[in-house]
């Protein structure tokens, strides 16, 4: 490349007057504005200004019955899309009864209404390519919507209608756990989900609502009566929070939405807040045995943090620079050992999350990667990191900053999580700010405070028989089993 | 109110099946007309093509590149190949990545014949081991020496400091896809390093690289039971066209595969001819054409590769497989379909969507709501490409309790069903919306938009191809849909595949 700007140069050079010779080579120099030259990708490049983010007005309101809504029009595209959170989850699931709030919330779809079936529900969506979809997950509840903007009304008042009438058919209860235990019945046979639910479980405690599963007897003690009360409790308008993007006017969206939605009648509930976590920092070496596997499955870390805590900026940084210039570049590039690899301390909003590192690689090299992932874990506790991984991992950061914002659905979505948790809703601004100041010292600093690189709980799954060395070699082993209990003696046909 | 509601809703579903009766599907051409006027497009003089598209709601724009290379272009002895390609496309050229590529260069000149000669000492019928030891320590030694020079990951590094969010690639039977995503003002940058990735790719960290990708083989098909089973599936339903084996390739042939093997294999599938390119974002279009032609245009032009030669016959009988593992069952039936660019493609989309698309699908219904044998099921067309005569696959995943038998039985039953009577007119119009839809919804996504671009450009052959689509979905009768199940859903023309279990926990 080099060569093609000398070319130049000397072929103009005849044309030239000496100052525009200066000017020339100036413009070189400057490589700016050379129209005519190719660079090297790793030449200076000066980029023009970027055009302006346009961040859309989000429009808020609040409808008679205390529902919150967002709205942000979007005119590209003739259609609609809803996403609103539930403040509830399976953490407030009763112990004996786990799977009750997944099973509430695909009946409260599935189960149709007073006025519906559930069947004929679907009929009606698919007929015209709509979704409407409900979930329950650990700390929220889930309602996702789409629609052609022409079907707006008979959509909305179909969500009104689940929302507010739901039947809870009692054969639609049944299917649902026939789901549930089935998904029970197969979640062993990846060894990907077995690695991530038992790490959990190490981290949290098996019995945390923060790791905890459902077994068959949990489920078989389901009745219709739970599945009404957990719908009652937790799902009111002043309970949730709307975000709607698309196709529409901002004004006759919202008469439309207090007609439909905004007749719900608040029930003034009251959730309380999550459960805490009580983390005990240990060392230990946990091994599950997977005798077909010629992989193993490693994860080692232990508790994480919140992402309101001052330092997550640093810890951003801190996990880039973990994850991509330390674990990636040693571990696979170096090492050729695994094809995914991480190190990241997780954040949650609400609830602690789990710092991790993890890896897959072949049975014979499991200690060897183990030691190496430990290594590297020590090291970015133990010294200052480069110049050069700060820049980058700053710039990543930053020079990518503009794609948080380049879709209206992204950006609502957002504000909605940020509001469900109590976040400021320029939290990601706020970031941004923070995250232009961290310092090398900050990332030491925040290593130092964070990670624990001997107090980690180290998980393998994979066949021992052909490891490089006994994992007794990092301490001693407790061996998990994971066999799944059998069924309740009398419920246990399945259906 | 309920009772009010009760009556409202009765009649709105009363209204809604009539009115599916005379309604049309709601999108029509013209509502994707308005995206087609604003693509333009420009062919360099070596062949190579841009497809650009303004979009300037945010300051970002999205680039797809793709190689109409895939595993379906392998042969024996280098499955594999178009998948490492790309893995060592992030390797780097001779001026990223290196702090000296001449010197560099020679290092991997020599570990290239050491390699040779390891490879030949261990295919004698009694190789030294002696030799082998010697000629393995010398190899890893000039391995170091070599990575000396290296400056780990930088090509990857350089796009993500410059904001690149989706820096990635894909392999599949059919393509090989580049993506990435950049600030809009960055495009010079990208035209700069991606030409040059073109231009001046050096193969660098081979032989780590490989073992990567055999980790990638384990975590993605020898460690899930799924995965086992859907490569034996292709590899027993196809006998002689290449779509036979899994697009990550044998180990023993990534283990085998040579440098001069990928250079040869980079020459022949990745020149201008072969390549093609979208921009989707905040770009202007002749600025794009203006610093395409400038830095795309060094690429000496060549010649479109031979196309595959291998047709798969007709079955002879219908083709079972059991792969063993310790899960639970799942069933696959695959029938054999002609290209997705055959006239009977949009009536066997239609197909697999009344059978098989949603809650209220005939197989859902049957399967999951009314008979309960399965959790899942569904129909997709595709497998495991679509650019060759493929397959239309019916899976089922048996619910706790029910066996593969049990599913396959209703499966055949629904399909008798098809060819029996006509579908519902309501059926096939749900169909139309539910495709149309599904287009606009992707044509959302800036990056989709570029993928689907560069889709219909190589494999439909023409990128305006994209926006016929939906003439061609609307075009579809019930006779269409009965005649394609008539014609491709009979057992000789079947194969069967189905994870055994091989002991329960």
């Amino acid at each position: 490349m080099k060569r093609d700007i000398t070319q130049f140069v000397s072929l103009k050079v005849k044309r030239f007057t000496k100052a525009g010779i200066i000017g020339l080579i100036l413009l070189i120099a400057l490589s700016s504005i050379a129209l005519w030259a190719q660079k090297s990708p790793k030449d200076k490049f000066i980029y023009p200004p970027l055009n302006p983010i346009q961040v859309p007005p989000i429009e808020q309101v609040k409808l008679s019955n205390g529902l919150r809504v967002f709205l942000v029009e979007d005119h590209e595209f003739p259609t609609i899309e809803m996403r609103a959170l539930v403040r509830t989850g399976s953490v407030f699931e009763p112990e004996n009864k786990l799977g009750l709030a997944a099973i509430t919330g695909e009946v409260l779809r599935t189960g149709g209404t007073k006025n519906l079936s559930g069947d004929e529900i679907d009929q009606i969506l698919e007929q015209i390519a709509a979704s409407i979809e409900t979930s329950i997950g650990q700390t929220s509840g889930y309602i996702y919507v789409s629609l052609m903007k022409d079907d707006l009304e008979k959509v909305l008042s179909l969500l009104a209608d689940i929302l507010m009438n739901p039947a809870f058919r009692e054969d639609k209860i049944q299917l649902a756990k026939i789901k549930q235990k089935s998904y029970i019945a197969r979640r062993n046979d990846d060894v990907g989900q077995i690695t991530q639910r038992e790490f959990a479980k190490l981290i949290y405690g098996a019995k945390s609502p923060y790791a905890r599963h459902p077994e068959y007897a949990t489920i078989d003690s389901i009745t219709r009566e739970d599945i009404l009360n957990f719908y009652q409790k937790y799902f009111s308008p002043d309970n949730m929070l709307l975000a709607v993007v698309g196709d529409f006017q901002v004004p006759r969206m919202k008469a439309k939405l207090e007609k439909t939605l905004g007749q719900w009648p608040a029930k003034k509930v009251k959730v309380p807040s999550f459960p805490p976590v009580k983390y005990n920092y240990v060392y230990r070496v946990n091994l599950i045995e997977k005798p077909d596997v010629n992989q193993s499955n490693i994860m080692l870390g232990h508790i994480g943090g919140l992402m309101n805590n001052p330092d997550y900026p640093a810890l951003i940084i801190m996990n880039s620079i973990l994850s991509l210039e330390r674990m990636f570049k040693k571990i696979r590039t170096d090492e050729g050992l695994a094809y995914s690899v991480w190190g990241r301390y997780g954040a949650g909003y609400a609830v602690p999350g789990i710092f991790s590192c993890g890896a897959q690689t072949k049975s014979e090299s499991t200690v060897y990667a183990i030691k190496l992932m430990l290594q590297e874990l020590k090291r970015i506790t133990q010294e200052e990191v480069t110049d050069e991984e700060l820049r980058r991992a700053k710039d990543q950061y930053l020079n990518g900053f503009v794609f948080n914002f380049d879709s209206k659905t992204k950006i609502l979505s957002r504000i909605l999580t940020y509001a469900y948790f109590g976040y400021p809703l320029d939290f990601m601004e706020r970031l941004k700010k923070q995250v232009e100041r961290v310092t090398k010292k900050d990332v030491l600093r925040v290593a130092r405070k964070y990670l624990r690189p001997d107090q980690v709980q180290i998980l393998v799954v994979g066949n021992p028989q052909n490891f490089d060395q006994s994992l007794e070699v990092l301490g001693p082993v407790t061996k998990i089993d994971i066999t799944i209990p059998p069924p309740p003696k009398k419920a246990g046909q399945g259906k | 109110m309920n009772v009010k509601n009760r009556r409202a809703f009765s009649w709105g579903l009363g209204l809604l099946l009539l009115g599916c009766l005379m309604l049309s599907p709601f999108l029509q051409a013209q509502n994707f007309e308005a995206i087609a006027k604003k693509i333009k497009v420009k062919t360099l003089k070596n062949g190579l093509k841009f497809i650009v598209l303004e979009r300037h709601e945010a300051p970002v724009v999205y680039f797809h590149v793709y190689a109409d290379v895939g595993s379906a272009n392998e042969s024996y002895g280098i499955t594999g190949i178009s998948h490492l390609l790309e893995h060592m496309a992030f390797k780097g050229t001779k001026t990223v990545g290196t702090k000296n590529y001449e010197e560099e260069s020679k290092i991997l000149e020599e570990m290239d014949a050491l390699y040779a000669r390891i490879r030949a000492e261990e295919a004698k019928p009694h190789p030294d081991e002696a030799k082998l030891k010697k000629m393995k320590a010398e190899f890893e030694a000039l391995r170091q020496k070599a990575k000396e020079y290296v400056i780990t990951d930088e090509f990857v590094d350089l796009l993500m400091q410059e904001g690149d969010r989706s820096v990635n690639a894909y392999t599949s039977n059919d393509a090989t896809q580049y993506i990435n995503s950049l600030p809009s003002n960055k495009v010079e940058f990208w035209m700069a390093i991606t030409s040059d990735r073109f231009l001046n790719p050096v193969f660098r960290e081979f032989y780590k690289e490989k073992e990567v990708v055999m980790e990638e083989r384990r975590l993605s098909v020898e460690t899930r039971p799924l995965g086992r089973l859907l490569e034996d599936f292709q590899a027993t339903a196809f006998k002689a066209h290449p779509y036979h084996h899994e697009v990550i390739g044998h180990m023993s042939d990534i283990q085998a595969i040579t440098r001069e093997d990928v250079r040869h294999y980079f020459r022949k599938y990745y020149n201008p001819a072969n390549l093609t390119v979208a921009i989707v974002g905040d770009v202007n279009p002749e600025e794009v054409f203006r610093l395409a032609e400038l830095y795309f245009g060094r690429i000496p032009s060549g010649e479109k590769p031979e196309p595959v030669r291998t047709v798969e016959p007709e079955q002879w009988g219908e083709r079972r497989v059991a792969v063993e593992a310790m899960a639970q069952p799942f069933l696959l039936i695959g029938y054999h379909r002609p290209s997705v660019r055959h006239q009977d493609n949009f009536a066997l989309e239609a197909l697999a969507s009344i059978l098989g698309e949603g809650r209220s699908s005939r197989l859902y219904r049957r399967l999951v709501k009314e008979t309960q044998v399965a959790i899942e099921c569904g129909v997709i067309n595709g497998f495991p490409g679509d650019k060759f005569p493929h397959l239309i696959i019916f899976y089922a995943v048996p619910a706790r309790g029910h066996s593969v038998q049990e599913c396959l039985g209703l499966i055949e039953e629904e399909i008798e069903k098809v060819k029996k009577e006509l579908p519902k007119q309501e059926e096939l119009l749900k169909y139309k919306r539910q495709a149309g839809m599904s287009l606009l919804q992707q044509m959302k996504s800036h990056a989709r938009m570029a993928a689907l671009l560069t889709y219909a450009e190589v494999i439909l052959g023409d990128w305006r191809e994209l926006f016929r689509q939906i003439e061609k979905i609307n075009a579809v009768t019930a006779e269409d849909v009965q005649r394609v199940a008539r014609k491709y859903l009979i057992k000789k023309n079947r194969t069967i595949g189905e994870l055994v279990p091989q002991s329960s926990r």
